[in-house]
């Protein structure tokens, strides 16, 4: 017994070590590293290998573990005992009608909901399920089977495709972290099929809209009522970055990523500039670097405040103090956290609603701070920042803080207009004390 | 009627597919340039070389058959690599027949006693192989070995012709090993291109009724071919899930390099020059392929079906296909495009002497032909068939084409295959005149009265309009083709955009000459949600065959609608602006309580002195009394008294003077306490003395 008892003693410490070891293998995910590593890819062609392999190679270039796997293998499975296997989901299998192994649609949604990211494309043969996982992230596809984009206006010039669905657009959402700081130059090439946004849903952005003179059809059908989707409603691109921070990327061609659409020259119709190359390889480069955070993702420290000369954190304000309010924000770069330089975040002296809301200013360095006077109203409060800003990850904090009246010997003493009164009163005392004397010793 | 429906959607998707698979076709396209840049791309060694010798044969062989002289700066890094697996004892048929294959490419310097050692080495081998792999590794190897023309004469081969044809199965497929129930395309493409390999080894002719047993086989193994809509071939796996699947690509080169392989030393093959051209169509179909393993078992397999460009195969018995492809599909009468068609080879290279006809020219919708057998010129220059379109007088829009080849040496026939027809889809575009446009309101009942304005379509008009729910708006126009022709586009939409962006669209019907729609909005009011206001009016024209395709805002109308009923139908929520949603909020700032009003300091200070004046007043009036202190006990004792009782009164008055200034109650009701006591008993001394004194006046 007592040997079992050593032996329990002696194998506990290892037991540690090993559970101690297993995060690091899970650790890629993390707060201090946001940045995805291991993505799985789901295709219903394996083909996709080799006719996408330039998105493929520059994944794997920027460090990501790709698993390509066929949509309905049976050994599919995004969570093993209770720890997600991959941090990015991909989605390149349009036509999949049901997924292989423990994976179906409610699968990705919990994946999407624990914090993981999401790149899906469509096309022309998009089945059931792929519209399903759309409209659960607030995009709806064009529920006609055979509609695709048709653009008369901003095509792609080609010799040999004539019916203007290779759509030429370079209408990109203004955000330098969605799209980097390199300005998209040539018009992305696109072909496939629209999509509408939920307009109930606010999470969901259109990255790259179609031209107002679009519209989704069947080509080669005569149209007999108007379309459903047409002009700017159809959004080409769409992401979504959910509460949770996780991102979403939306788009109904799926050969936008594909090797051919990334090498081929784009020239826009009524445009003379020819392309030598289309904006395809830098747009999904960049939007790929956005989907796994390696951009955009804040974080914020060392909240700090305190009344003006002091530095230390007071229990409670009085009203009326004058206070100092400063905190760190911090953006990922994809290797490194960088000081995040904006000249909109603001912060809030909140209860129940807004009291005080204030702009930070910024020494560039990540500082961010500002003074302000407390409000002459006594309660709870809360310090918040509530920073949204478009591409980057929400940030939310917020310190409770006490805020009391005046004590009964703070208010002001010698008031000026009580002179009088006072005057009055010693006067008399005065003339009480001399007449006091008088009346008793005058004879 | 719903049957009748049924059919015609059926009938139409089925338009659909065909149409589908002809375009598919016609993005057919040989062998350029770009798969040169991809080749140099993808292949790209590291150091010198590449990580494995079966990579480097991969891509010197891609190089190779692409005229991409790149083989000198590799061989010096390889070639040591390549005679060190020939002389290890240790290497597999594998290591052999990789190492041999990339010698035949690199021409390394390798003695005759080497190779006389390895294929003493692999008759060893193949005397104990029983795996259709071990055997087409040695086989093989032994075949390179006599290409570098050291004698690797089979001296058993009708014994290893018969151990690799017992792995066959009835349909043509062939297995691994004898142990492996599971058959597979891919091997049979293995196991011919060994059988040819036996066959040329062999020291003694082998037995024709075998070979036709293995030809008959191959026709098996073509029944299995599978098929696009669009024509083309290719062969895959019946079971796709198995460990040993290795996708369309390579098995239906795989199969390709052993039937040409076998073709080659058995003789002409019954196998449709269709068939060939259906597997070029497929291996040209892929584009580009994005990996090396793909790209090298594309251009191989082409390069197979091609010519026999391998030196030990003396002539091709399959036939070459020839493509037909059009550089061009969408052609534009406005700059006088030719129609244009290159008939070639896999690789690009020039078709023999032959004409083209193109057979049948039709419009997309109907089904008759606009143009029957027009024969196209040659351009000898540029290798290009072509025709002009602008002297046959073909209208604006979207045909199906149909061409035929024709060889002009009937010896040819045997050698290339052409397919007979080929069908292509083409655009004819053009400008199109916008004409007679009008735009006008009037009243339900008066049309005829309308007063129409003139619309100029070539630019962006500023038409305002107003109308209410009683009147109508009619907008006409004509579209004109090049050639005078009434012109039907696929997009003709009328939108109007109310300002809380609330669309309408209207698809605009032709009717006789003219498109033309009324605007009912008596009828409207419910669809417009009761929004009155100012609507944009937009129209949009635009069809693949339009070069002159336009969005253009007509200008507005003003609509004064009724107020809706409770029950109405609210608007449609609109998408809000997404940069809007994400600013900073504006500031807000507390608003402190403002402190009570007061008076000025002087007014205070001022009454303050005012409050004095009465005092001042007592004194002087005091003085002018002429008070006196006669009063004042004289004796020391009631003096003494009288001293402290007026000192602590005036105590007292200094103990409030303090608790004004910085006294709390605590402190002061205990200093007055004590002060109280003590002026009882100095004051009750010092006024019964004085009571005393006076009392003895009066008495007096």
């Amino acid at each position: 017994m007592a040997k079992l008892a050593l032996l329990f003693l002696f194998a506990l410490p290892l037991l540690l070590s090993l559970t101690s070891l297993l995060p690091l293998h899970c650790n890629a995910f993390s707060v201090d590293r946001p940045t995805d590593r291991r993505l799985l890819v789901l295709v219903d062609d394996l083909a996709i290998r080799s006719s996408h392999s330039r998105f493929f190679s520059s994944l794997q270039a920027r460090g990501y573990d790709l698993d390509l796997r066929h949509a309905d293998d049976p050994g599919l499975a995004l969570r093993r005992y209770g720890q997600y296997l991959y941090d990015g989901l991909i989605l390149f299998s349009p036509s999949v009608q049901r997924f292989g192994g423990s994976l179906d649609l409610a699968a990705v949604l919990d994946f999407v909901d624990a914090g993981h990211d999401l790149i899906l494309a469509a096309d022309s043969s998009t089945s059931d399920l792929i519209r399903e996982i759309a409209t659960e992230c607030g995009v709806d596809f064009d529920e006609d089977p055979a509609a695709m984009v048709i653009d008369h206006t901003s095509y792609a010039v080609s010799e040999t495709e004539g019916d203007h669905t290779l759509i030429a657009s370079d209408d990109f959402i203004k955000s330098d972290v969605i799209l980097g700081d390199k300005k998209i130059e040539a018009p992305v090439l696109f072909r496939g099929i629209g999509h509408s946004l939920n307009t109930a849903n606010s999470l969901v952005l259109k990255v790259l809209p179609a031209s107002p003179a679009a519209y989704s059809a069947n080509p080669l059908m005569k149209l007999s009522s108007p379309p459903s989707l047409t002009g700017s409603a159809i959004s080409l691109v769409s992401i979504v970055q959910a509460r949770n921070n996780a991102r979403i990327l939306i788009t109904g061609s799926l050969d936008m990523f594909s090797n051919r659409f990334l090498k081929s020259g784009v020239q826009k119709a009524g445009r003379s500039i020819k392309h030598e190359k289309s904006g395809n390889e830098q747009f999904v480069t960049e939007i790929s670097k956005w989907v796994f955070h390696e951009r955009g993702h804040l974080k914020a420290v060392n909240v700090h405040h305190h009344k003006v000369g002091e530095t230390n954190e007071p229990s409670m304000y009085r009203i009326n103090d004058d206070l100092e309010y400063s905190v760190e924000i911090y953006e990922w770069s994809g290797s490194s956290w960088e000081p995040y330089v904006a000249d909109d975040v603001q912060v809030q002296f909140y209860m129940m609603s807004p009291y005080v809301l204030k702009t930070l200013a910024t020494d560039h360095k990540g500082l961010y701070s500002t003074s302000f006077k407390v409000p002459d109203v006594y309660g709870v409060f809360q310090f918040k920042v509530e920073h949204q800003k478009l591409g980057y990850t929400s940030l939310s904090l917020s310190k409770q803080i006490p805020v009391r009246p005046f004590r009964h010997n703070e208010y002001e003493r010698f008031i000026t207009t009580a002179f009088p009164y006072y005057g009055a009163s010693f006067s008399t005392m005065v003339a009480f004390f001399i007449f006091s004397i008088v009346y008793l010793y005058n004879k | 009627m719903a049957r009748n429906l049924g059919f015609v959607v059926g009938f139409a998707a089925l338009i659909c597919a065909a149409l589908l698979s002809i375009s598919a076709a016609a993005s057919i396209r040989p062998i350029s340039d770009a798969h040169r840049s991809a080749a140099l791309e993808l292949f790209v060694p590291i150091d010198g070389s590449f990580p494995s010798l079966e990579e480097t044969y991969e891509a010197l062989r891609t190089f190779q058959i692409l005229g991409l002289g790149k083989t000198s700066d590799i061989s010096n890094a390889t070639c040591p690599v390549v005679l060190d697996k020939l002389r290890s004892p240790t290497s597999s048929p594998k290591e052999f027949f990789n190492a041999l294959r990339l010698n035949g490419i690199l021409g390394c310097e390798i003695g005759s006693q080497t190779f006389e050692n390895v294929a003493s080495h692999l008759h060893a081998l193949i005397k104990d192989a029983d795996s259709l792999m071990d055997l087409y590794y040695s086989v093989i190897s032994l075949l390179h070995i006599k290409g570098q023309g050291v004698s690797a004469v089979l001296s058993d081969a009708e014994g290893v012709f018969h151990s690799i044809k017992a792995l066959s199965q009835s349909d043509g497929r062939w297995r691994y090993d004898s142990n492996n129930a599971e058959s597979s395309t891919y091997a049979a493409g293995i196991a011919l291109e060994a059988l040819a390999a036996v066959v040329s080894l062999a020291d003694a002719e082998v037995d024709q009724s075998k070979i036709g047993i293995v030809k008959h086989d191959i026709e098996k193994l073509f029944d299995s071919i599978k098929s696009y809509d669009d024509g083309t071939l290719y062969f895959d796996e019946k079971h796709v899930d198995g460990s040993e699947y290795k996708g369309p690509l390579t098995t239906t080169a795989s199969v390709v390099r052993g039937v040409t392989a076998f073709a080659a030393v058995a003789g002409k093959l019954n196998i449709p020059g269709d068939k060939m051209l259906g597997l070029a169509k497929f291996f040209l179909s892929i584009g580009v392929p994005g990996s090396t393993k793909d790209l090298f078992n594309q251009i191989d397999a082409l390069s197979c079906l091609e010519s026999n460009r391998q030196g030990f195969f003396l002539w091709y018995r399959i036939s070459i296909p020839l493509i037909l492809s059009l550089p061009a599909t969408v052609l534009s009468l406005t700059s006088k495009d030719q129609l244009k068609v290159e008939v070639t080879t896999v690789f690009g290279s020039a078709a023999p002497p032959l004409t083209v006809i193109l057979v049948q020219a039709s419009s997309y919708d109907k089904d008759t032909p606009v143009l029957e057998n027009q024969e196209l010129q040659f351009d000898t220059e540029n290798n290009i068939h072509y025709l002009d379109i602008l002297p046959l007088k073909i209208d604006v829009g979207k045909y199906t084409l149909e061409f035929e080849i024709s060889l002009h040496d009937p010896e040819n026939l045997n050698i290339y295959a052409t397919g007979g027809r080929a069908n292509a889809l083409a655009f004819l575009t053009g400008t199109i005149k916008v004409d007679k446009a009008q735009i006008g309101v009037f009243d339900s009942d008066a049309e005829s009265a309308a007063t129409m304005q003139k619309l100029d379509l070539s630019q962006d008009n500023r038409i305002s309009l107003a109308a209410n729910h009683l009147q109508r708006m009619r907008l006409t126009f004509q579209l004109v083709t090049p050639l005078g022709h009434n012109f039907k586009p696929h997009q003709v939409f009328l939108k109007l955009r109310h300002e809380s962006k609330v669309e309408h669209i209207f698809a605009l019907e032709s009717s006789a000459r003219q498109f033309k729609i009324i605007l009912d909005f008596l009828g409207l009011v419910e669809k417009f949600y009761y929004l009155s206001g100012r609507y944009e009016i937009d129209l949009a024209i635009g069809d693949a065959a339009m070069e002159n395709s336009f969005l253009r805002v007509l200008g507005y109308i003003d609509l004064d609608l009724p107020e809706p009923p409770e029950k109405a139908s609210r608007p449609p929520p609109q998408p809000v602006d997404p940069y809007s949603r994400f600013g900073p909020k504006p500031e807000i700032s507390h608003i402190f309580r403002s402190p009570e009003k007061r008076p000025p300091k002087e007014l205070s200070f001022s009454f303050l002195a005012l409050t004095i004046v009465p005092l001042v007043g007592f004194l002087i009036g005091l003085l002018r009394l002429g008070v006196n202190f006669k009063g004042f006990p004289s004796s020391s004792v009631p003096a003494l008294f009288s001293i402290l009782f007026h000192a602590g009164i005036a105590a007292v008055l200094l103990l409030y003077g303090l608790f004004w200034l910085k006294l709390d109650l605590f402190m002061t009701l205990k200093a007055l306490g004590l002060l109280g006591v003590f002026l009882i008993f100095v004051g009750h001394r010092t006024l019964s003395h004085l009571a005393s004194t006076s009392a003895k006046l009066k008495t007096n």
